[in-house]
């Protein structure tokens, strides 16, 4: 890992992080730093531990059970497996984006507020108020054109690139700081996963990004930085130029130039 | 009116619809038939009949009986079955042990029910005694006079025992098919436990559990009817008349299954739970 650029922040550190499935280890000694407002894209083979490394970020994967971790994940300068921290208040600040488009089977309306109605007492926000955080959040991910006469249609009736689109709305009337994407494409055709990237690039910035994904020219157009993960360990993590053009391990290169994979 | 429904379906659904009216209809005349008739017939086949005293004469305490009980352990039944599906891992030892009982139980035929009602619980009840007992007297004199809260409560556990484990598999079953991205999609969102059954796992199971809880009822009720049918047919002399408790219980019956197919169907036609399905 050699990390040249300037100093700068980093929203997730982890320490020595390992996690088992029961016997089986899934995450060896992992350590990373993701820098701050930039896109961070996570490749590798199947199975190599990078959808689990994903899911340690907002601790979804404590719901599967038979889990054990050890390390230190550090988001946002606070270990989030101190006993203080509050589930819910992590998962507003860490929002998650799907491989398959997974709105809510309720009204598009609907959907964009239920984060904020979780998490405020009943009948706190008003009509108006709603209104202007739906057309906000609409606004952002360029649906509000689409979707302003459709407010209260099903969001599964929705086209499913539109549906993508609505998933990363929903995140943002609760100000996440970091936004994890599992493969958020792989459902997509070439135009929707056009949409999506650019939609990335421009909220970049204002949020930090980590995605997962299989699709190398992916990671090669929206990341700046690029981390190759293999069973289970982190082999290398660098800028995605240099990544890309002259890996520095072997396997790296193997993966990148296609070789297997 | 769902954007997405094709003409084809809009129709099925027409004739789905105007079929279960029918039919509805029917049970309801049925129902009513029973009703009005109750006075005359009922009366006349109880009271011709030989039957105990035990048995309750009055129809409505019947029906009081039927549906207090059947509410309390509809009630029961899917309080069990969110412990069972929601909080307890599949491996545990207690859920695995349940649900095996409620498989056994589920597939008895029902009637078995109500013979073992006759059998164990009123033999246990000190009367009755009608296996490995002296055969049912044919006079009615030859009875004793049957206190009635043994029966009340034979009955009771019985329908419990019929209505419980149908209650526990459809609810569970309902629980089951709520796809995991939707409850994942609530969880990431930073929602609690508490909060996705509440806010997105209820409304969507409410249909298919409610049918569970019909289904389980009618179950009872067709039992119900055919005891009741061959109980005072074998002992009323008047032919050609079918008895009013029974006529109600089979009317109730058809009522409750038409019913839980119907929420079923409807269910099932509005598309509530469907995931992405790929196009």
């Amino acid at each position: 890992m050699n990390l040249q650029t300037t100093p700068m922040n980093h929203s997730i550190e982890t320490e020595n992080l390992s996690l088992w499935y029961g016997d089986f280890q899934a995450l060896i000694d992992v350590n990373v730093k993701i820098p701050d407002g930039q896109i961070t894209s996570l490749i590798g083979p199947s199975g190599c531990g990078k959808t689990t490394l994903l899911r340690c970020f907002n601790r979804v994967n404590e719901r599967y059970g038979n889990v054990t971790t050890e390390g230190k994940i550090e988001i946002l300068g606070k270990n989030i497996y101190d006993p203080d921290v509050s589930l819910p208040e992590l998962r507003k600040a860490v929002g998650m984006v799907f491989q398959r488009p997974n709105p809510l089977p309720i009204s598009v309306y609907e959907n964009i507020l239920f984060g904020l109605r979780i998490h405020s007492p009943m009948r706190s926000l008003t009509r108006t108020e709603s209104d202007q955080i739906v057309e906000e959040a609409l606004t952002s991910v360029f649906l509000w054109e689409d979707l302003k006469d459709k407010l209260e249609t099903r969001a599964t009736s929705l086209q499913l690139e539109q549906q993508q689109k609505l998933c990363i709305a929903r995140l943002l009337p609760l100000k996440p700081k970091i936004i994890l994407m599992d493969e958020p494409c792989s459902a997509l055709d070439a135009k929707g996963t056009l949409a999506v990237e650019e939609l990335m690039e421009i909220l970049a910035g204002t949020y930090t990004f980590l995605i997962v994904t299989h699709n190398m020219a992916q990671a090669r157009r929206v990341s700046e930085e690029c981390i190759f993960m293999f069973l289970g360990e982190l082999i290398e993590h660098r800028e995605t130029q240099a990544l890309f053009e002259d890996p520095k391990h072997e396997r790296t290169a193997d993966y990148v130039q296609m070789r297997y994979g | 009116m769902n954007s997405m429904t094709t003409r084809a379906e809009r129709k099925q659904k027409i004739v789905l619809q105007s079929i279960t009216f029918v039919i509805l209809g029917v049970a309801f005349i049925l129902m009513w038939n029973v009703l009005i008739k109750t006075r005359v017939v009922s009366m006349q086949a109880v009271s011709a009949a030989p039957l105990p005293n035990a048995m309750p004469t009055n129809l409505f305490s019947d029906l009081y009986l039927v549906l207090l009980m059947s509410f309390l352990a509809i009630l029961f039944g899917i309080a069990c079955a969110f412990y069972l599906q929601e909080w307890l891992p599949e491996t545990n030892w207690v859920r695995r042990l349940i649900e095996g009982l409620v498989a056994i139980l589920t597939g008895i035929p029902s009637l078995l029910f109500g013979i073992l009602a006759i059998g164990i619980f009123f033999s246990y009840a000190g009367t009755l005694k009608m296996i490995g007992g002296s055969p049912v007297p044919q006079n009615a004199e030859a009875i004793p006079v049957q206190h009635d809260t043994t029966l009340f409560y034979a009955e009771a556990l019985t329908f419990i025992l019929m209505v419980m484990p149908v209650t526990i598999k459809t609810t569970q079953g309902a629980l089951h098919s709520i796809a995991t991205p939707i409850r994942e999609a609530a969880y990431v969102l930073g929602a609690s436990k508490w909060q996705v059954l509440k806010r997105q796992v209820m409304p969507l199971a409410f249909t298919r559990i409610l049918a569970g809880g019909c289904r389980a009822m009618s179950r009872a009720f067709a039992a119900a009817a055919l005891l009741i049918g061959i109980y005072t047919w074998h002992y009323t002399t008047e032919s050609g008349k079918m008895p009013g408790r029974f006529m109600l219980f089979l009317s109730g019956a058809l009522f409750l299954s038409v019913l839980s197919s119907t929420l079923i169907e409807t269910h099932r036609s509005s598309g509530r739970n469907t995931v992405n399905l790929p196009r």
